[in-house]
C-alpha cells in the first residue's frame, strides 16, 4: 500500500492514536484508586495539620482523621474535634493568589480568639517565592496566632514572626502580591467563621 | 571511536542541547531554583527523550511524511502523561511540588528535536541511546545551574543548609532572571574552552 496516500495517512493515524490513548485511559483507570486515596489522605492530613492533631504516618492520618466531625453552622461547614480537651474549628477555604486559586484549610479555636492553624493543600504560586507559603516556617507563625481585631495582618518581609500575640505573620521576602493575597484570604475567611461560629457562643 | 561513545560524546559535550544548541531553554530557567526539583525533572526528560526516540525509530517506516510531525507529538505527549500518572499515584509529595512542570516536558524542543533529526534516520537502540545521552547532557548543564540557584538563593543544597545562618540569601537566584546569567556564562565558557581545544564551534 502506498504509504504516502490520503487512505493510508487517515488509517494511520487513526491507529496510532488509538494504541496510545487506550494505554493511556487503561493506565489511568489502573491507578486511580491509588490517587484518589492519595488525595484522600493528603486532604484529611491538612485538615489535622491546620487543627495541630500529631499523627505519625499514613494509616495513622486515617485512624485519627475518625475523630473529626463535620458540623454544619449558617451555610459553612466546618470540620471539628477537640484537641487536648479544648474544641477546635477549621474550615476549607479556596481565595486567589498571584497567579491562580489557592486552596488550604484554616482552624480556629472554640471561642475565636487564636487562629490554630493553617494548611495549603493546593496553589500555583511561583516556585521559590510565593510557594514558600506553604512552607513550615511560614506556616507555624499562624500556629495559636492571637486574632486581633477580627483577623491576622501580614507585615513586611521576614523570616518569621515569633511573637503568638500581635495578630500579624511576617511576608515572603520577594513575594508581596503573594502575602497580600493571604492577607486577604485570612481577613475574608477569618470573617466568615467568625459570622459563622458567632451565633453559637 | 565507536557509534556510541561518539554519540555521548557529542551529546554531552560538542553538541550539548543547551549551551550548543540552545534548546529547551524554558525550563533550564524554570525548575532550576531547587536541585531536588531540577533532578527529577531532567529524570522525567530523559525518560522521555530515551522513550520517544526509540518508539519512533520503531515506526519511522510506517509514519506517513506528511504527518510525521504530529505522530513524534502524540508519542512524546503519550510518554509525559505516562510519567505524571505514574508519579501521582506512587510518589504524590513530588507530583506536587514539580505540579505544572510535569505537562510542561512535552513542550520541551530537545525531544522533538532528537526525534525529528535522528531517530526519524537511525535504528531504534542507538536513537535509544541518542535521546538517552541527550537528556544526560540537558542534565549536567541543569545541575550547574541549579547547584549555583539553589546555594546562592537559599543557603541549602538539595534541601540541606550548607552556609551559616549569617548568610543574606539572594533573592534574585530564586527567579528566572539569575538562570539567564548562568545559561549565558555557561554557554560562553563552553564555547572558549571549545574553540580553544580547537573542535568546531
Amino acid at each position: 500500500m502506498n504509504r504516502q496516500s490520503v487512505i493510508y495517512t487517515v488509517i494511520f493515524t487513526f491507529l496510532v492514536s488509538f494504541v496510545f490513548v487506550f494505554i493511556l485511559a487503561f493506565a489511568n483507570e489502573g491507578t486511580r484508586e491509588l490517587v484518589a486515596i492519595n488525595q484522600k489522605i493528603n486532604r484529611q492530613r491538612a485538615i489535622l495539620n491546620a487543627m495541630n492533631v500529631q499523627y505519625s504516618g499514613d494509616e495513622d492520618v486515617l485512624k485519627k482523621y475518625k475523630d473529626v466531625k463535620e458540623v454544619t453552622r449558617g451555610d459553612v461547614t466546618f470540620y471539628t474535634t477537640s484537641v487536648n480537651g479544648e474544641p477546635v474549628f477549621a474550615k476549607e477555604f479556596n481565595g486567589s493568589g498571584l497567579w491562580g486559586n489557592i486552596n488550604g484549610i484554616l482552624a480556629v479555636n472554640g471561642d475565636f480568639t487564636r487562629v490554630v492553624g493553617m494548611e495549603i493543600i493546593n496553589h500555583n504560586e511561583t516556585p521559590g517565592l510565593g510557594g514558600r507559603i506553604d512552607e513550615p516556617w511560614f506556616k507555624e507563625q499562624l500556629r495559636g496566632e492571637k486574632i486581633v481585631d477580627g483577623t491576622v495582618r501580614v507585615g513586611s518581609a521576614g523570616d518569621g514572626d515569633t511573637d503568638h500575640d500581635n495578630g500579624m505573620i511576617d511576608a515572603v521576602t520577594g513575594a508581596s502580591r503573594t502575602s497580600d493575597s493571604v492577607e486577604v484570604i485570612l481577613s475574608k475567611e477569618l470573617s466568615v467563621i467568625s459570622d459563622a461560629l458567632g451565633g453559637k457562643s | 571511536m565507536s557509534a556510541p561513545a561518539q554519540i555521548l560524546k557529542e551529546n554531552l559535550w560538542t553538541n550539548n542541547p543547551i549551551f550548543m544548541q540552545i534548546l529547551g531553554i524554558c525550563s533550564a530557567l524554570a525548575v532550576t531554583n531547587l536541585l531536588s526539583n531540577t533532578m527529577i525533572m531532567t529524570i522525567g526528560v530523559t525518560f522521555v527523550t530515551a522513550m520517544s526516540n526509540l518508539t519512533v525509530s520503531l515506526l519511522k517506516s510506517l509514519i506517513p511524511r506528511k504527518v510525521r510531525m504530529i505522530v513524534q507529538t502524540l508519542i512524546i505527549a503519550f510518554y509525559v502523561i505516562i510519567v505524571d500518572i505514574l508519579l501521582r499515584a506512587y510518589l504524590p509529595d513530588i507530583s506536587k511540588a514539580l505540579g505544572p512542570y510535569v505537562g510542561l516536558i512535552i513542550t520541551n524542543c530537545i525531544i522533538m528535536g532528537r526525534a525529528e533529526a535522528y531517530a526519524q534516520a537511525n535504528p531504534p537502540l542507538i536513537s535509544m541511546w541518542d535521546g538517552a545521552t541527550s537528556g544526560f547532557g540537558y542534565m549536567a548543564v541543569l545541575l550547574v545551574i541549579a547547584f549555583f540557584r539553589e546555594l546562592l538563593g537559599f543557603g541549602t543544597l538539595f534541601g540541606f543548609q550548607v552556609l551559616p545562618d549569617s548568610f543574606v540569601p539572594w533573592t534574585i537566584m530564586v527567579t528566572a532572571p539569575s538562570a539567564f546569567f548562568f545559561l549565558g556564562a555557561i554557554i560562553w565558557a563552553g564555547k572558549t574552552i571549545m574553540n580553544r581545544e580547537g573542535a568546531p564551534a
